[in-house]
């Protein structure tokens, strides 16, 4: 398990999702919860407090980025290709147009993509049923500008969702009153099962980095050795979106009517890898979590240029089976 | 650095030869020995000085107080001196041996200045020791401090050669070593974990220490186990001739201190604790909330007491026990502590041969529940260390002393003892505990060759095995460096079946020589060996962090270290300057993988990489000694690098705690008997820290990238904080010693936000964004103010 990952479970107890960003000059004034632990001492923590900056960085060498997550959800498959751009540039990536894209599968099937819009590279259409099988192995090969980007993926297995369970809360620990989800599946047995769960809002997808939610077998990590067992508790209850009010107040999760998805794309160990280094990278925190960060780095690709491993690409190539399960929040007593 | 055995062989030799056996049974020399201690409280007095005026030299007092030194018959005029405390001169008749216990009074009130050393006046000139601070406690407690308590850890990252990561981070560099390099012994006990609140504070209570030692080099041999220094903290023994009560109400902490004798001249006891109050002043106002079984304190408590059977035996138990407590809700919660216990037994063998025998048992632990019913997790680790350790000195002649020993230590790693449940499943992913032995055997010697050359050498070995029960595995290592390397094969060991084995010649070297009466040069070369690891990649140290011992692929670390220095006292000692360099090579260093999972890792070896490290730098340090303004000025200017194959493109790069300039200026004012001011100056270079250059979008997600792949590439702004603080003493009554006070402190005077780090993140809000940020934490962010009483009584 990642330390960092720890800490965060446990400030998260403490402070249940409260966002931890402090304004520098209303530390004591914020709410009662604050006050509370004010109380309680830890105002030494709370009056740490962080102000955006935008400091120089080395000039920018763009490097082709390859977005491909293929699926077994009917609809169109999308494969991007786009340039990385320099951090603090909020615009559009540079797209990369004119490659030729193929799937194809260990049958001997393949898959031609075409580029729909600048960058956007897409199989089938809404109606199509996907090609991505369990337990296939595929293998993508794009051409682009000369250059041969290739990967390879399996499609393994995928638990099915059994239930979502939504239960109506009281007010605790600073986590407001309100109605939680959580999902009910099993991990299959045999070690090194790997899972994103991707859970949805009313048709939104959850895709803030506080919410990605990432499980090997039923648990966390490979040492976790729970192999084969119902999905573990904050895996289970991961799937509630992470939402607050203008004041950092945390926001209750649903409301009756609200509609819960829940999707469970299997992944393989590479895709867990690089997903749990983008949550790593993404979900930072300031405030005492800044005594416990780890320095960022560079993300694995699995994607060769010409046959070699390189670094002159990122992004990656995985192929998942999905398993998914709607409910819609009923009132409760 | 020294590799060649056959080097190593001719050095021992070497070394056998220079200690001179023909007088090591010399008749016709007598003995003047005994115990030196203050004449209030029966404390002993450590380094107090007993010089003899007709031979120009002396010796010091131990650790215990005790003192010996023979000399030819004949008549000597003797002077004990203590800084702070009347100096004591008799004449001797020697011829026989003498036995004197001698009590030094402090210093009349009236004349009593801020004494901010605890030793002979120019022992900073004329001691063969080099790289060492002490601090009076005096002094520390009069240190400006955070919200107003004394603190231990946080007074040593003002000296020379010390640093720390950033305010708030627990633990201190020295030297540009990390954190895990620290030997921070208390009563000769280790701590694992000198941090409550995080780091914030540190686990000593003032009140209940005497004496505060930092080596940073020219470690003698007698010290070993870590690679960077050792922080010698000892404990009080408490007054054996009357009983009395200390303590203190601050903004974090309430303490109470109560000492006394056990059989009055025999025996003493001190029993010291400290609580934070915070949850209970809190507590009215939580009652009815869901937060009423929220708990967070922090406590600690120490005891010791003492007993002198006769004139050749005295024993000494001690025990330290603190824990922090976070406990949200019920006992769902996390903990840690430390606790110690030591038990000590100083035997005279004869007036020349001083023994202390020391048995310790130390464990740190920490506890992590969450969850209650069907859903639970639930998961301990811990250290524990069982050890014995005989230390023997041999007071030869005045002109040396012989110091040998060894020690025993017996490891338990637990690196994870859990529970876990899921929906009412149980799984067990409880870790196998590791089981490993240290030994040491030592031999040293503190000479005098002539009045000019003093010098202090010995030789350590040391030995490491690490034993079964448990799994060892073998890695692939075959795999691109910087990745993650799977299991190629596991072997199961039985109980005490030695799985690996380590050994390491250890020379410790100094030498000093004195140019004139005021000025000496210093040079030393230490090499240590250090078996167990901290394992943490986070920019502090946490209490999760793991120690992991060196295993069949975890190869033992080995520093060496060579330093010089020059050391001048000015104006009758008032002054003390020096100014020393060091290099320090280390091998083995250990570091992780990007991504590594470090905790509830079966496989943890598969993430941790072997490098090297070196640092070197120049200390600079002014002291000012005596008078009502007193104070010193310290400043740094180091680097300290590590080259680790599959990071920053297997080049050299910066420790997360690199700083190239680190000044502290530290100043005391005596205004008159009642108020005393004191002021703290900080200045440090920024740390590193990685950033990127560019961003790559995966999956609605922002992920930052770097083109250079550099690990720590930038620099953080500069730190600087001044802080303030004015001691208030009653007015003073007839008879009375003012013996309670106030303290009125100011933390970060200019309400700078000093930065700690910066981190790059894509914000939560709003969703879907595509915005990427930068944001500069500082950890406190505010001028903090402070009050505390201290009362004795």
């Amino acid at each position: 398990m990642k330390t960092r990952k720890v800490l965060f479970i446990i400030k998260n107890q403490l402070f249940k999702n409260r966002a931890m960003k402090i304004n520098c000059f209303s530390v004591f004034a914020k709410n009662r919860l604050i006050s509370i632990y004010t109380l309680l001492g830890l105002f030494l923590a709370l009056q740490a407090c962080e102000d955006e900056i935008t400091p120089t960085l080395d000039p920018l060498e763009p490097l082709v980025t390859i977005d491909a997550w293929l699926h077994s959800k009917s609809g169109e498959q999308v494969i991007y290709i786009q340039e990385t751009t320099s951090y603090f540039d909020q615009s559009e990536p540079p797209a990369r147009s004119g490659a030729e894209i193929v799937v194809s599968d260990d049958l001997g099937n393949t898959f031609e993509f075409n580029e729909t819009e600048a960058g956007k590279y897409v199989w089938g259409d809404e109606s199509s049923f996907s090609f991505v099988n369990t337990n296939r192995i595929y293998e993508l090969e794009i051409n682009l500008d000369g250059d041969v980007y290739s990967a390879v993926s399996e499609a393994n297995r995928s638990p099915t969702v059994d239930s979502i369970v939504v239960e109506k809360r009281e007010e605790d620990l600073g986590q407001p009153a309100g109605y939680y989800a959580q999902f009910y599946a099993r991990d299959f047995t045999g070690p090194g099962d790997t899972y994103w769960i991707r859970s949805y809002k009313n048709g939104e997808y959850l895709g803030k980095p506080s919410e990605i939610n990432l499980a090997y077998d039923a648990a966390f990590s490979a040492g976790g050795n729970f192999d084969g067992f119902t999905f573990i508790s904050p895996i289970r209850e991961g799937i509630n979106p992470n939402d607050e009010d203008e004041n950092e107040e945390a926001l209750p999760p649903f409301e009756p009517g609200d509609v819960v998805r829940v999707e469970i794309w299997s992944i393989t160990n590479g895709a867990f890898q690089f997903l749990a280094d983008v949550a790593d990278l993404t979900n930072r925190e300031g405030g005492t979590q800044a005594l416990f960060q780890s320095p960022i780095f560079n993300t694995k690709t699995n994607i060769l240029l010409n046959g070699q491993t390189t670094d002159k690409v990122v992004g990656y190539f995985n192929t998942s089976m999905v398993n998914s399960l709607e409910k819609t929040v009923e009132e409760q007593e | 650095m020294i590799k060649s055995n056959s080097l190593l062989r001719i050095l021992f030799l070497a070394f056998l030869f220079t200690i001179p056996f023909s007088n090591l049974f010399a008749q016709s020399d007598f003995t003047i020995s005994g115990y030196i201690k203050d004449q209030a409280s029966g404390e002993t007095l450590i380094g107090a000085a007993v010089y003899i005026e007709e031979l120009e030299t002396g010796t010091v007092s131990n650790v215990y107080g005790f003192y010996s030194i023979s000399m030819p018959a004949g008549d000597y005029t003797v002077s004990y001196r203590y800084v702070g405390y009347e100096t004591i001169t008799e004449k001797i008749s020697l011829d026989s041996n003498i036995k004197k216990d001698i009590e030094l009074n402090e210093e009349n009130e009236e004349l009593e200045e801020v004494t901010i050393t605890a030793e002979a006046e120019d022992a900073n000139v004329s001691s063969v020791e080099m790289s060492v601070n002490k601090l009076d406690i005096k002094t520390i407690q009069q240190i400006p401090s955070l919200l107003g308590e004394a603190d231990i850890i946080r007074s040593i990252q003002l000296l020379p050669g010390v640093s720390t990561v950033g305010e708030g981070a627990s633990g201190f560099n020295v030297r540009g070593g990390g954190v895990g390099q620290n030997l921070v012994l208390l009563d000769e006990a280790p701590v694992y974990n000198s941090s409550h609140l995080l780091g914030f504070f540190s686990v000593f209570n003032p009140d209940a220490v005497k004496d505060v030692k930092l080596l940073k080099g020219g470690i003698p041999a007698q010290y070993g186990g870590r690679l960077s220094s050792i922080l010698d903290v000892r404990m009080k023994e408490g007054n054996i001739k009357k009983f009395s009560a200390s303590g203190g109400v601050g903004t974090i902490f309430s303490r109470l201190t109560l000492e006394g004798p056990i059989v009055k001249e025999k025996g003493s006891f001190v029993v010291a604790g400290r609580r934070s109050y915070a949850d209970v002043l809190a507590a009215p106002f939580i009652a009815n909330t869901s937060f009423s079984d929220s708990k967070l304190y922090f406590y600690d408590l120490t005891l010791k007491g003492n007993y002198k059977i006769n004139d050749k035996n005295r024993i000494f138990l001690s025990g330290y026990l603190g824990r922090d407590v976070f406990k949200f809700d019920g006992d769902q919660g996390f903990s840690w502590g430390n606790t110690t216990t030591t038990f000590r037994w100083n035997h005279l063998f004869n007036d020349r041969l001083f023994s202390n025998l020391t048995v310790f048992f130390s464990d740190y632990d920490y506890e992590i529940k969450f969850g209650e019913d069907e859903d639970v997790f639930e998961w301990n680790s811990r250290i524990l260390n069982y050890s014995v350790k005989p230390e023997f000195t041999y007071y030869l002649n005045p002109k040396n002393e012989l110091t040998f020993g060894g020690q025993a230590i017996l490891y338990d790693f637990e690196p994870a003892t859990t529970q876990a449940i899921s929906a009412g499943e149980i799984s067990s992913i409880t870790l196998d505990n590791k089981y490993a032995l240290e030994s040491a055997i030592y031999l040293a010697n503190q000479q005098t060759i002539s009045e000019k050359i003093s010098l202090q050498y010995g030789l350590r070995f040391s030995m490491f095995n690490y034993m079964g029960p448990g799994s060892a595995y073998e890695y692939f290592d075959d795999v691109t460096p910087g990745l993650r390397r799977g299991v190629a094969s596991e072997e199961v060991f039985d109980r005490w079946e030695t799985i690996e084995t380590y050994t390491n010649f250890e020379p410790r070297f100094s030498m000093k020589y004195q140019l004139d009466a005021t000025s000496s040069i210093k040079a030393s070369y230490n090499r240590t060996a250090q078996y167990i690891h901290l394992v943490s990649n986070t920019t502090a140290s946490n209490p999760l962090d793991v120690w992991t011992p060196s295993t069949n692929n975890i190869r033992p670390m080995q520093a060496d270290q060579i330093a010089l220095g020059y050391f001048k006292n000015l104006k009758e000692n008032a002054y003390e300057a020096s100014v020393e360099v060091y290099y320090k090579d280390i091998q083995n260093i250990v570091d992780y993988i990007d991504g590594a999972d470090l905790l509830i890792n079966r496989f943890l070896e598969g993430d941790l990489l072997a490098g090297e490290g070196r640092a070197f730098g120049a200390e600079f340090y002014l002291k000012k000694n005596t008078g009502k303004f007193t104070g010193w000025l310290s400043y740094t200017l180091a680097r300290s690098e590590r080259l680790v194959n599959g990071i920053n493109n297997n080049e050299w790069y910066p420790n997360r705690f690199d700083q190239l300039h680190n000044l502290s200026l530290v100043g005391f004012y005596k205004l008159n008997n009642r108020w005393t001011f004191s002021m703290n100056f900080a200045y440090n270079s920024g740390t590193p820290a990685t950033f990127p250059n560019s961003r790559l979008e995966v999956q609605g997600y922002i992920v930052p990238h770097s083109n250079s792949n550099k690990r720590n590439n930038v620099r953080i702004p500069d730190y600087h904080r001044l802080d303030f603080s004015a001691t208030l003493y009653p007015k003073k009554k007839e008879n009375r010693k003012n013996d309670s006070y106030w303290v009125f402190s100011l933390y970060n005077v200019y309400n700078r936000r000093n930065p700690f780090s910066i981190y790059f993140t894509q914000p939560d809000v709003p969703r879907d964004n595509n915005l990427t940020q930068a944001f500069q934490v500082a950890i406190f962010g505010s001028i903090i103010p402070a009050v505390s009483y201290n009362f004795k009584f």
